[in-house]
């Protein structure tokens, strides 16, 4: 049975329609980061004509979050405001398309990187994007967390666990690597409380994980990575150095100010704390340089060798010395 | 010692090969791996060319921060051990410890992303 009748068949039953007059064509197919498939597809009848987005995690796959969580983490995003594709579909039969998926509204725009700052520089939207982006946080950020998905649960104490877990990531470098040690010793010591209030956090909010068009912000996507936590985290990730694709000055993504991400942010209802936000700044970018240093790791131990993962060794100092940089400035 | 080209400049020969001609030649889910070694063959051309001085003035100003010297592994070794201990570091040492620091990956960058330490706005 080809992918497109056994989707056909698995809607049909889920939304109690009559096979005859519905119909599912898989239009397109793009593997999405490395870890899931997106099939693009045209419903016509049913509760739900239109196009549509079949996200599936292979079987092999180990997910992060479930996909039934993860779709109820969107839901309950987009209940709050927050832009996210609508979800009309969760499946959790791995025999239909070979992994759990679920079936969102497809929504037209950019979501490359480099064409997606092109055309926010070319319509002159890159201010208005941010604020949609702060006020997106805002919404997420107010949102009770005793309402997400239980899997969610997260650390009591996400300061520490951040620590912990870049502390434990630089035990297991391949070589010592002092700018680290320099960089985690400060984070030792200039470590915040614990944050007064846990929130559902999104934790990869970034130019790439999202939908604009030449209206702005359309979505936010990717929601694997979600949990309850500091919610200053997100707002960190943002400004990331590597989300900007070369446009420095606008730290938040290539797109904006972090002034006009702030006031945005605030205006929602959110808290912004400095000392805390330059803190997790300074731990996000740590954190990617040791994940770096992860695949180089991963490539010469065998877990998975290629080029491109044996590549990412002779990265790990962009991260080293944005790191560093960060820490001079706080 | 080898006769001519030299490391950096065989390098440079495979990177123009992959870069002009073998990029167009294979197939699209092959091209973003081809695009990444022709860069590794740059950076390991600007290695050649590079590390030898960085490592030794990286040695030299890990052996000014420690007040010894020894092989580089084993300076960087004792730099990071020493940085894993909340020991207090008095001011002055700590300025030149980052200092120190920043000159090498400044150094690294060189060969692995040059132009990436010039950046105008926040890091």
């Amino acid at each position: 049975m080809s992918e497109s009748t056994a989707l056909r068949d698995w809607l049909a039953a889920e939304w109690h329609v009559e096979p005859a007059g519905f119909e599912v064509r898989i239009t397109g197919q793009s593997t999405a980061g490395a870890r899931r498939r997106n099939l693009t597809l045209e419903i016509d009848g049913g509760p739900h004509p239109g196009r549509f987005v079949a996200t599936v995690l292979p079987t092999a796959d180990i997910a992060i979050l479930s996909m039934a969580d993860e779709a109820a983490v969107r839901m309950l995003a987009r209940e709050h405001g927050v832009p996210v594709p609508e979800v009309v579909a969760v499946c959790l039969d791995e025999s239909v398309l070979g992994g759990q998926f679920f079936v969102s509204e497809f929504l037209d725009g950019e979501t490359i990187p480099r064409r997606l700052l092109r055309l926010v520089a070319d319509a002159g939207i890159g201010t208005h994007v941010v604020e949609q982006l702060g006020d997106a946080f805002g919404r997420l950020h107010a949102i009770d967390p005793a309402a997400a998905p239980a899997a969610l649960a997260a650390p009591v104490a996400p300061v520490a666990a951040a620590l912990d877990g870049v502390t434990a990531a630089i035990g297991q470098l391949l070589q010592p690597e002092p700018a680290f040690s320099y960089v985690l010793r400060w984070l030792r010591q200039h470590r915040p409380d614990e944050p007064s209030t846990r929130r559902v956090v999104h934790a990869d909010v970034r130019t790439g994980n999202i939908i604009v068009d030449r209206t702005g912000l359309r979505s936010i996507l990717d929601w694997e990575t979600s949990k309850i936590g500091d919610p200053i985290e997100d707002l960190a990730w943002v400004c990331t150095r590597m989300w900007r694709f070369g446009e420095d000055h606008l730290a938040v993504g290539g797109l904006g100010t972090v002034d006009t991400l702030r006031d945005a942010y605030v205006g929602a209802g959110g808290t912004w704390d400095e000392e805390r936000f330059r803190w997790w700044r300074v731990l996000v970018t740590m954190r990617w340089g040791t994940g770096l240093a992860g695949q180089a790791a991963m490539h010469l131990d065998g877990r998975f060798s290629t080029v491109v993962m044996a590549a990412s060794g002779r990265r790990v100092a962009e991260m080293a010395y944005d790191a560093l940089m960060l820490v001079d400035q706080a | 010692m080898q006769y001519r080209p030299d490391a950096a400049e065989l390098l440079d020969a495979i990177a123009s090969l992959l870069e002009r001609d073998v990029i167009a030649a294979v197939p699209p889910h092959l091209q973003h791996q081809v695009r990444v070694s022709a860069n590794l063959c740059r950076i390991l051309q600007r290695e050649a060319e590079l590390a030898p001085a960085n490592d030794t003035a990286e040695r030299d100003r890990l052996s000014a921060v420690l007040g010894h010297d020894g092989p580089l592994t084993e300076l960087r070794a004792e730099l990071a051990h020493r940085l894993d201990d909340d020991s207090a570091i008095d001011a002055t040492t700590d300025r030149l410890i980052r200092d120190s620091l920043l000159a090498t990956l400044r150094a690294d960058l060189a060969i692995a992303k040059p132009g990436y330490d010039t950046i105008t706005g926040a890091p």
